[in-house]
């Protein structure tokens, strides 16, 4: 069979030139962020974390009636793995996401009244332990969801601030 | 006969502080090798110390509020302790009676430690403290430094949770001081330690002991840099170890970290104990014990992680250590004691 080499070559030519326009058609090209734009949405990520944080050191009432907060248990966020979910989650007998485990740990330990799922305040805890993990080694079945440093002797081993809530300080 | 007979006293210790040979360590001390014939091997004198038990309740975290299931832990590892047998010569409590050093959370945690039968021995936590910086825990408990003798072990215990002032210049009430001591991760109150006084009352409680003297000594905070984020560690603890670097091997008792956990560095075993309030994650770092960390606790088990601990000290001063727990969260490592 003898090939067609132009019609070959005009269809391959057509939907480069096709994808060549669109993305240098300043009309359908979408700008990149200026600095302000990217500066407003991080203070808007920042301020939901720090939303997360008061309300996960017992900043609403009703999360608890015996006094507890998520802090108690969970300093930093720490052994939450946000980042592991959805997941099977032994409690509550089905694969569940990060939400639904927050708001057992709310009703069952804390014996507090549930966060509406898709409430600003499940939202804010969500991030509060999304961000307080960032960057985490994924090792399931254990604690260690931070990266691991080796315990020095003496003084002046260093930590390093969060910048949320409290924890604007430069460390000890 | 393994190569640990053939060491010196101080070439046990200089190794066992080494990362690539301490699993080498932990594992020659929890078989029937161990401490007690190294020492022996190296000449220490034995026989000091007329074997008995002590036990070691902590972290209560009471709070103001009726038959919370605190009440019930701490009511809980006060029956276990009364059902040793054999019996402890007595008790310690490591700090944290209550979550927020009010009046009526330490009376209600004097009342529950009331029904032990043998004599109790207190210490403060952070929690029991700065509401009033310490009015209130003084009045019940006396003094927070303290020592004895019993039966050929010196005791010893401090207030290891001093802080410098960080609340006047920001003009604090005690319930904002409180509640940012109580924070984990606060950074704003700063580490915590035994400071100057006490420092000079060490000095000179331990002056004229000798070298081959059994020294146990009890904090609320571990007396080496665990994990200073979470105040897991005592800021003069590197000072302390300098007073005691004479003693032939010394044992340092803590609460606090709310997990088990086990370190030796240079002279002294340090053994963190099982609170009886809720269990704290372990912290980001790596351990030369790994073995003695706790299993994960399941949170819909309420007294998961929690528990109280005993500790057996024998003739030659080496203390087993009996971890308690309300459920079943040892390692093999630690179920049926370990040397330290």
């Amino acid at each position: 069979m003898k090939l067609n080499t132009k019609k070959i070559a005009m269809g391959l030519i057509t939907p480069v030139a096709l994808i060549g326009m669109l993305a240098f058609n300043p009309a359908l090209a979408r700008e990149p962020y200026t600095k302000a734009e990217l500066a407003d949405q991080h203070k808007q990520l920042i301020d939901m974390v720090n939303k997360g944080y008061e309300l996960w050191h017992g900043s609403k009432a009703s999360m608890t009636t015996n006094g507890l907060a998520c802090g108690n248990c969970h300093p930093d966020a720490s052994a939450t793995n946000p980042a592991t979910f959805p997941k099977f989650q032994a409690d509550l007998g089905r694969v569940a996401p990060l939400r639904d485990m927050i708001n057992w740990c709310i009703q069952v330990p804390l014996q507090g009244t549930a966060l509406a799922p898709d409430s600003e305040d499940m939202v804010a805890m969500e991030a509060y332990a999304a961000y307080m993990n960032s960057g985490s080694k994924i090792e399931l079945g254990v604690d260690k969801q931070m990266p691991n440093d080796v315990v020095k002797d003496g003084r002046g081993y260093p930590w390093k601030g969060s910048g949320i809530g409290y924890d604007k300080g430069k460390g000890l | 006969m393994t190569d640990f007979d053939k060491l010196s006293r101080r070439d046990f210790f200089t190794i066992s502080g080494k990362a690539g040979l301490a699993t080498l360590a932990a594992t020659a001390m929890g078989t029937n090798m161990g401490m007690v014939q190294v020492a022996e091997a190296a000449g220490m004198s034995g026989g000091k110390v007329t074997p008995f038990r002590f036990a070691i309740i902590t972290d209560s975290h009471l709070y103001d509020i009726a038959d919370h299931k605190f009440d019930t832990q701490l009511s809980d590892a006060v029956d276990k302790v009364m059902a040793m047998n054999p019996a402890p010569d007595f008790v310690v409590y490591t700090g944290d009676i209550a979550q927020n050093g009010t009046a009526t959370q330490l009376q209600k945690g004097i009342k529950i430690l009331s029904k032990l039968k043998m004599p109790l021995h207190v210490i403060p936590g952070e929690h029991d403290w700065y509401l009033d910086l310490g009015e209130a825990w003084r009045g019940h408990f006396g003094s927070p430094t303290w020592s004895f003798d019993h039966k050929g072990v010196h005791f010893i215990g401090m207030n290891s949770i001093l802080l410098h002032d960080f609340w006047t210049a920001k003009n604090m009430s005690p319930e904002q001081r409180m509640d940012i001591v109580t924070m984990l991760e606060s950074p704003i109150c700063g580490p915590w330690g035994v400071r100057e006084e006490q420092l000079d009352w060490l000095k000179k409680d331990v002056k004229n002991l000798r070298p081959d003297q059994a020294v146990v000594v009890f904090t609320h905070s571990p007396l080496w840099d665990y994990y200073p984020r979470w105040n897991f560690q005592t800021e003069d603890a590197p000072e302390i170890r300098d007073i005691m670097r004479k003693f032939d091997h010394w044992m340092s008792y803590h609460g606090h970290v709310h997990q088990t956990v086990y370190n030796k560095i240079g002279n002294m075993s340090s053994v963190g104990t099982l609170s009886t309030s809720w269990p704290w994650p372990y912290p980001p770092v790596t351990l030369a014990y790994p073995d003695s960390q706790m299993l994960r606790a399941d949170p819909g088990n309420f007294e998961d992680g929690q528990g109280t601990q005993h500790i057996d000290l024998e003739k030659n001063f080496t203390g087993v250590v009996h971890y308690e727990p309300f459920a079943d969260s040892l390692t093999p490592f630690m179920k049926n004691g370990f040397k330290v």
